[in-house]
């Protein structure tokens, strides 16, 4: 669905990622790891459109470069990482700047019943219909998340983008999040690619995964079949040991 | 009715309490009747020189500077993602008003094309200053955190003013007409210039408001209103640029008048959230009517002298930025 070609991308004269490949099926959800300033985000970006580069990445064969900016709209989301909200739009009026593609330009075109009614159903989805008046302002990190995460689907895109979006999230908020990106992807004609932090969200997130060390791709395909010594070279540790032992933590618990 | 329309209806009365007092307060009062009667060439001959020759002329002007600068001030702040901006803030007055001293200064607004070269060099003035104030803010700070746009501005203005007090002290003839309009005022214009300002203002309004989904998304910054499908770079670029001709073309005519650009767009935010199709229009009658009051303030407080507008602007506009400054930290 979502494919990758020898993108390379960076922010001055020199490139942050090299020559990244990789391709994520209908229903796939790869997760993008790596150490820190690896070019996990930077290679997110470079996808995006964000920042230049060389190199193709096409969505069901047609190149996102050769898509009119609202075209790309329809085709492609991104969720943020969490931010702060300036300005007091209520939740319904955010959700609804998801259909901004797919509404004729101009002041006198008002939402459509079919905007508006997906509005209402990604709403509902994530629980916030109730909260649909209140400004984003006044919500929490988490409940912002969710609302944006709203805002993406009503965008209904084919592929999202997710860059850190489970960071400074509290726990419950973070699992909530991947299960409804896994709930959305399993709909049919569907994709997502995330950069994760926590090793083990990703794990949870993903059926396939692209490892990055120093902007150059060392490992991608399927999740199972990532060895665990290029994992461990990659971040100086014993990673699955740690995990284990985390989880024996949590075992002793309560006796 | 619905809640919003509600709160319109009663801006509208706002605003035509405001421009009632504003055209009937004064040396002579009149009744809004006789402003009426004046109006439709009824009337006392005396009556009907003084509203339609002087004070409708001032109201106008007053109510479209205000107007104009608190749509400016809505569009700067949402493509900057700062509450915080202003076109006043950001030295785009201070820039406009340079533009338009040098040609006063020079003495080319005497000439045929004054009434069109005033503006226009206001204008000018007011497009170098944002694109000097956003390059150096973003050499300074890559991010284009709201401090750094919000200093770099004021410096950018403060280095202006002083050069406009350098070309007032070098040009004494000038130095009065300078010093006037360095704090604003409406006085004597007649209708020229309101009827220049009329469509400058209502060409950059519509505009506005055809732009005003782009501008929904601009406040969530460039990297979301692409993810959404806008071409938020292209975007910027006009609405900037939009916000320089109007500002600069209201300053050409009225002088550096602060803090309207600020305060308006935050009470039109309180009241009607922050859709851009609502909050442009409520933005521009709240600061049409706002500056009509301030004007009425200007001239009657201390009959027969007029205050300058920008200093009763400044007087309530002070301490309404610390407000908003310090509330929006508290949180």
């Amino acid at each position: 669905m979502l494919s990758v070609e020898n993108l390379s991308c960076g922010y001055g004269r020199e490139n942050v990622v090299n020559q990244i490949t990789f391709a994520v099926p209908e229903g796939g959800r790869l997760a993008i790891l790596g150490p820190n300033g690896c070019g996990k985000t930077t290679l997110l970006r470079g996808i995006m459109g964000f920042l230049p580069s060389a190199g193709t990445v096409t969505l069901d064969g047609v190149p996102l470069s050769s898509m009119s900016a609202r075209e790309r709209g329809r085709n492609l989301a991104e969720l943020p990482q969490m931010g702060t909200a300036s300005f007091a739009y209520s939740v319904l009026e955010t959700v609804l700047m998801g259909r901004y593609a797919h509404r004729k330009p101009g002041f006198f075109s008002a939402p459509s019943q079919n905007d508006r009614r997906i509005a209402e159903a990604c709403l509902k989805r994530l629980g916030l219909w109730e909260e649909r008046e209140r400004p984003i302002t006044e919500l929490s990190g988490g409940q912002l998340q969710r609302v944006l995460l709203a805002r993406t689907f009503a965008q209904t895109p084919k592929v999202i983008l997710l860059d850190e979006p489970t960071n400074h999230l509290d726990l419950r908020y973070q699992a909530e999040l991947v299960s409804e990106l896994k709930d959305w992807t399993a709909e049919p004609r569907r994709a997502a690619v995330g950069v994760f932090h926590d090793l083990d969200l990703a794990m949870d997130f993903a059926d396939m995964v692209l490892l990055l060390n120093q902007g150059h791709s060392v490992f991608f395909g399927k999740k199972e079949e990532l060895d665990p010594a290029i994992l461990n070279g990659v971040f100086g540790m014993d990673v699955p040991a740690y995990m284990r032992r985390s989880r024996k933590r949590w075992e002793s618990l309560g006796g | 009715m619905s809640k919003g329309k509600g709160k319109f209806f009663l801006l509208a009365v706002f605003a035509l309490v405001a421009v009632l007092l504003g055209v009937g307060a004064g040396s002579v009062y009149i009744s809004p009747p006789k402003i009426l009667s004046a109006l439709l060439g009824a009337g006392e001959e005396n009556t009907r020189m003084l509203v339609l020759n002087l004070r409708l002329p001032r109201v106008f002007l007053a109510f479209l500077t205000g107007a104009a600068l608190s749509v400016g001030g809505t569009v700067m702040q949402s493509v900057l993602e700062n509450p915080l901006a202003s076109p006043f803030g950001l030295g785009v007055s201070a820039g406009a008003g340079l533009g338009a001293t040098a040609v006063l200064v020079t003495g080319a607004s005497a000439g045929a094309f004054g009434a069109v070269l005033l503006p226009v060099s206001g204008f000018a003035g007011g497009v170098f200053t944002v694109i000097l104030v956003l390059a150096v803010s973003r050499a300074l700070d890559r991010r284009m955190s709201n401090v750094t746009v919000v200093l770099t501005g004021m410096v950018m203005s403060l280095f202006f003013s002083a050069v406009m007090d350098l070309m007032a002290a070098m040009s004494p003839e000038y130095a009065q007409r300078i010093g006037l309009w360095q704090m604003g005022s409406f006085a004597s214009r007649g209708w020229r210039a309101p009827a220049v300002l009329a469509p400058v203002f209502l060409v950059c309004f519509a505009l506005f408001l055809f732009l005003s989904r782009e501008l929904d998304l601009l406040t969530f910054g460039e990297e979301q209103a692409q993810a959404m499908g806008a071409d938020p770079k292209r975007s910027r670029r006009i609405l900037i640029g939009l916000v320089a001709v109007l500002t600069g073309a209201a300053v050409a005519f009225s002088g550096i008048i602060g803090f309207v650009d600020l305060i308006a767009p935050h009470v039109a935010r309180r009241l009607f959230g922050a859709s851009h199709r609502h909050i442009l229009p409520a933005g521009a009658i709240l600061g049409g009517s706002f500056m009509v009051l301030c004007d009425l303030a200007a001239r009657t407080l201390i009959v027969p002298r007029e205050i300058p507008i920008g200093a009763i602007t400044a007087i309530i506009g002070a301490p309404f930025f610390l407000w908003i400054f310090f509330s929006k930290r508290g949180r």
